[in-house]
């Protein structure tokens, strides 16, 4: 695979992950609160930018893991069974995606356990300080991180076949794409627009993303299939 | 208010409690704040709804948490429906 479709298909990955809203959620959450507390703007500005730094820090550390795991375990030449594996991921995870991603209730709650949503809410509630903002960014990554699963682990399977650089090149690539839904959030939050219309308009619009996340999953599976597993295996047989 | 009535918290899973005017106040005040309403605005809003929701208390000895919450956001919803519906759905957000 050239490097072009490489990093092609590691920005796909990543704007799957950034199509999923948990982070996003809890960002909301939090400025509600900071702003309903009346803090100030410019430690609010502090408060998103760390959730934000504590977002990035655990998308690329786990982005990382994940690849050094696999090379590892594979080197640069990944197997036929494990793309096999990871486009099993994508597919069954799409499925999940369209049939269950958001609860059948109002407002945007997430088939997430209660347990863990509520302990997620109750921290975004009391984040007073930039340093706690940035362990809620942390764990709401780790929170997610069974949506984000297959994305990373694809991006991270075409990664290894990459030279060093362009390793270190793709994971910077995949945490800034995977980050867009929310830069836009926090330059919404910065620049003065009510938290109302935000929400409403992730309400109003949770269908859509949910059709978008579970297809872009679907598709990326597919892509992959028939890439890396059907493509090879009639070239090795002297097809085409 | 000479005797507040009791609120069944989440169904009665929680431990029931007194109605407390200030948690309303504060509660209905944060919501407004939270979309950017100036503070005397938020106050004002935040007292008319306090008062609103006790004149509807005055005859019951105990109401859930969620019909006290649906009350105030239906009031809310006269005063300030953006913060109505932050403050009826902050729950629903993650």
């Amino acid at each position: 695979m050239d490097i072009i479709s490489s990093l092609a298909i590691v920005a796909f990955a990543a704007l799957i992950h950034a199509s999923f809203q948990l982070s996003v959620s809890v960002l909301t959450l939090m400025s509600g609160h900071a702003i309903g507390a009346k803090t100030a703007h410019t430690k609010l500005l502090r408060l998103t930018n760390g959730f934000l730094l504590g977002v990035l820090l655990m998308t690329m550390l786990l982005v990382a893991f994940i690849c050094f795991v696999l090379q590892s375990s594979f080197g640069s030449h990944v197997p036929y069974v494990v793309w096999a594996v990871a486009c099993g991921l994508l597919l069954g995870l799409g499925v999940a995606v369209w049939a269950f991603y958001y609860r059948k209730e109002k407002g945007t709650s997430l088939w997430l356990p209660r347990g863990l949503a509520r302990y997620l809410g109750e921290r975004a509630k009391a984040t007073k300080q930039s340093g706690e903002a940035f362990g809620l960014g942390l764990s709401s990554v780790i929170a997610e991180f069974i949506f984000i699963l297959a994305p990373m682990v694809v991006a991270s399977l075409v990664l290894i076949q990459l030279e060093p650089m362009w390793q270190l090149l793709g994971i910077g690539l995949y945490t800034i794409i995977s980050l867009l839904s929310l830069l836009v959030v926090n330059a919404l939050i910065g620049s003065g627009h009510r938290l109302s219309g935000i929400q409403r308009w992730r309400e109003d619009n949770k269908r859509f993303l949910q059709f978008a996340s579970g297809s872009g999953l679907l598709i990326l599976g597919f892509y992959v299939y028939v890439d890396q597993i059907v493509t090879a295996t009639v070239t090795a047989h002297g097809g085409f | 208010m000479t005797n507040p009535p009791s609120i069944i918290k989440r169904e009665g899973k929680r431990p029931s409690e007194q109605f407390e005017r200030s948690k309303l106040h504060s509660s209905v005040r944060a919501a407004c704040l939270s979309v950017r309403s100036p503070e005397g605005e938020a106050e004002t809003i935040a007292k008319n709804v306090s008062e609103a929701v006790i004149a509807w208390l005055e005859t019951k000895p105990e109401v859930t948490s969620a019909d006290l919450r649906r009350k105030a956001t239906a009031v809310l919803t006269s005063f300030h429906p953006e913060a109505a519906y932050l403050y009826k759905h902050h729950r629903l957000i993650i």
